[in-house]
């Protein structure tokens, strides 16, 4: 799922798996990296092995929930370096599952872009080095609407009557209706997200599929002339067709940050440090955050992006940032409501 | 003498069980072990965050009453009446005309009916989608004769649900027939028409409560597993479709509420059986091809 611009490093990686295998021994031991499948292409895994000795076993689980369970289980141990999604390492920090960082350790600290840093996961950047994020956006095909599409109220205009597709995630979508209504992601007060809900219903006729998989081919093919992707989607749908045009809601944009920590007994700490420097460095991130296909958390990186990819993997420049805001952990009773009006709103869409 | 018999009985019993041990163990491990499972969780509190906080509680059962999810409780029994009688009017007729073939056609027939067995049923749901999906083939070929003039939005709608269930459950609705009306005996069918029964009363009064079993335990083979089949609405239906199955399957991926879908779940087990039993109760047959 996190492979990206597979395809085109396909021929890369075939070339590097080769290498790969003339590759001597480690010296310097070894370090368990955990982290979902594809984030890193070979090459640079390989690289790193090369320049420090040190072996990367490469463990990759398939979902945040997953990954908290083995790490409570293992109680912080088992592994080096953790890659995951940054609500569930809010709750592994509670946890006391994730070591304090020493950035003293780290020589390319100053290249980390600081959009990313300070998020409500890790307020102080104690724990925590990002890794690629991905924004919520609008995508339309301009030759299919008929309207201007500026942000998230727009796709409640009657012209986009089943033309319409969305991601499956209750959080995004019920978070669209609030955005609309002037309201926070995190409200935990259950009348607003009912109120939410609400105005979903209005959106329901607009809806031609909800869907978490793949969601940019029907965009590609014509199915729906709108979409609301995450930024994985969007960078496939735009390499294929250029002539979509992907909006940064008006109502603001949030977006979600993959982070690496180490966590709380890892057995080769130093050995994290000097990955996580490894990858920070402006060259070797440029040539992980084309292949990743998030955006870009390393602002020095941003120069060695190559053209071709550069406008999917930063933000655009004087975007606004006043109003950013990421989806935060909440209460178990707002998720609940959450729960049930998304729910009350898919029935809708099908009706 | 007497003594050495039921040593014999008791060898023989003893002998039985071991047999009967792996089936056992299998069933305990794998069936009751996750049911029991599954009725503990649905009686616990979900955490704050994420995971189960072992505390008695019976909200779940108390959150299922929300209207909302009582109609996906409505939509799938709906569905599934649905899917069953489509299935039952294409199924039963194939089925008993296939019993009637040529030892031959009968292979072949079957060889057909088995070979989509091969591939797995998502990847055979994601044909539907080339075939339905907006410039697919479908819509393609209706242009293509000028049926019609606008692309068609067959895809994610409730129809191209129904025809993936149809699809993923007539080859089982087709057997259970068909075991069924290959053991009538068609000379009984001959003997009523020549005591003056017409075509029609002579398929209703022998050839249809002869192969009754079969049809009901395609019938329950059919509508059991259409409850809970969430990924045809998932992938032919956009989401849409909203089925207890679905409901499920967000509660524990998406909503990290294991106790809430297990709750949903254990509502889904109960009206399954009871509708079994109904079965069995009014149609009075207690053999549904050795099914249930």
């Amino acid at each position: 799922m996190k492979r990206i611009l597979a395809a085109a490093l396909a021929a890369l990686l075939l070339v590097s798996s080769f290498a790969g295998c003339s590759g001597g021994k480690a010296e310097n031991g070894e370090l368990v990296l955990y982290t979902w499948e594809g984030m890193f292409p070979q090459e640079v895994l390989d690289a790193f092995t090369e320049e420090t000795g040190i072996e990367v076993t490469y463990s990759n689980f398939d979902t945040d929930e997953t990954m908290l369970a083995k790490l409570e289980a293992a109680k912080g141990g088992d592994y080096d370096l953790v890659i995951a999604d940054d609500y569930i390492i809010e709750t592994a920090i509670q946890e006391g599952l994730v070591q304090e960082l020493d950035t003293s350790k780290l020589e390319n600290y100053g290249s980390i872009n600081p959009v990313y840093q300070g998020q409500f996961f890790d307020p102080e950047n104690k724990y925590t080095v990002p890794y690629g994020a991905g924004v919520q956006t609008i995508v339309y095909d301009p030759s299919l609407v008929d309207i201007e599409i500026k942000g998230y109220a727009d796709l409640w205009d009657e012209s986009l009557k089943d033309n319409v597709g969305v991601i499956d995630s209750y959080r995004v979508i019920d978070g669209m209706a609030l955005k609309v209504l002037g309201e926070s992601y995190n409200t935990e007060d259950t009348a607003t997200i009912e109120a939410a809900g609400d105005k979903l219903l209005e959106l329901a006729p607009n809806i031609r599929l909800i869907k978490d998989n793949n969601t940019q081919d029907d965009l590609l093919s014509g199915e729906v002339g709108a979409a609301v992707l995450y930024t994985s989607m969007v960078t496939l749908a735009k390499m294929t067709n250029p002539d979509l045009k992907v909006v940064f809601p008006e109502e603001g944009i949030g977006f979600g940050v993959m982070a690496q920590f180490i966590p709380s007994d890892a057995p080769n700490a130093e050995n994290a440090y000097k990955f996580i420097d490894y990858i920070l460095q402006p060259e070797v991130s440029a040539q992980c955050f084309e292949y990743l296909g998030y955006y870009c958390t390393n602002k020095d990186a941003e120069q060695y992006i190559s053209e071709e990819y550069r406008d999917f993997l930063t933000l655009p420049e004087g975007i606004d940032m006043e109003n950013m805001e990421m989806i935060e952990n909440i209460s178990a009773e707002a998720v609940e409501v959450h729960n049930r009006v998304y729910t009350e709103f898919k029935s809708a869409c099908g009706q | 003498m007497e003594q050495g018999t039921s040593r014999l009985k008791r060898k023989q019993a003893r002998g039985q069980f071991l047999m009967a041990l792996p089936l056992i163990l299998f069933t305990v491990l794998f069936i009751v072990g996750p049911i029991v499972y599954m009725v503990v969780l649905s009686f616990l509190t979900r955490g704050e965050t994420w995971g189960v906080v072992p505390e008695f509680t019976l909200k779940n059962y108390g959150d299922i009453t929300q209207p909302v999810y009582l109609q996906t409780f409505g939509q799938s029994l709906r569905l599934a009446v649905i899917s069953t009688l489509l299935v039952i009017a294409l199924g039963y007729p194939f089925g008993y005309f296939m019993a009637k073939l040529g030892p031959k056609w009968k292979k072949r027939t079957m060889l057909l009916l088995m070979i989509p067995f091969w591939t797995s049923s998502l990847i055979r749901l994601y044909g539907w989608i080339i075939i339905f999906r907006a410039g697919g083939v479908l819509d393609t070929v209706l242009q293509g004769l000028h049926i019609t003039e606008e692309p068609l939005k067959l895809l994610y709608t409730y129809p191209a649900v129904v025809v993936g269930m149809i699809y993923a459950l007539l080859p089982f609705m087709i057997f259970a027939v068909y075991s069924s009306a290959e053991k009538l005996d068609f000379s009984l069918v001959e003997a009523a028409r020549d005591l003056g029964a017409s075509p029609m009363k002579a398929f209703l009064t022998v050839s249809l409560k002869l192969t009754l079993p079969g049809l009901l335990s395609g019938v329950v083979l059919t509508f059991v597993p259409s409850m809970g089949l969430f990924f045809i609405a998932d992938i032919l239906g956009g989401n849409k479709v909203v089925l207890v199955g679905n409901v499920i399957q967000e509660q524990l991926m998406k909503a990290h509420n294991w106790p809430f879908a297990a709750a949903l779940s254990v509502v889904l087990l109960v009206l399954t059986t009871v509708i079994i039993w109904l079965y069995r109760k009014l149609s009075g047959v207690k053999d549904l091809e050795g099914i249930v």
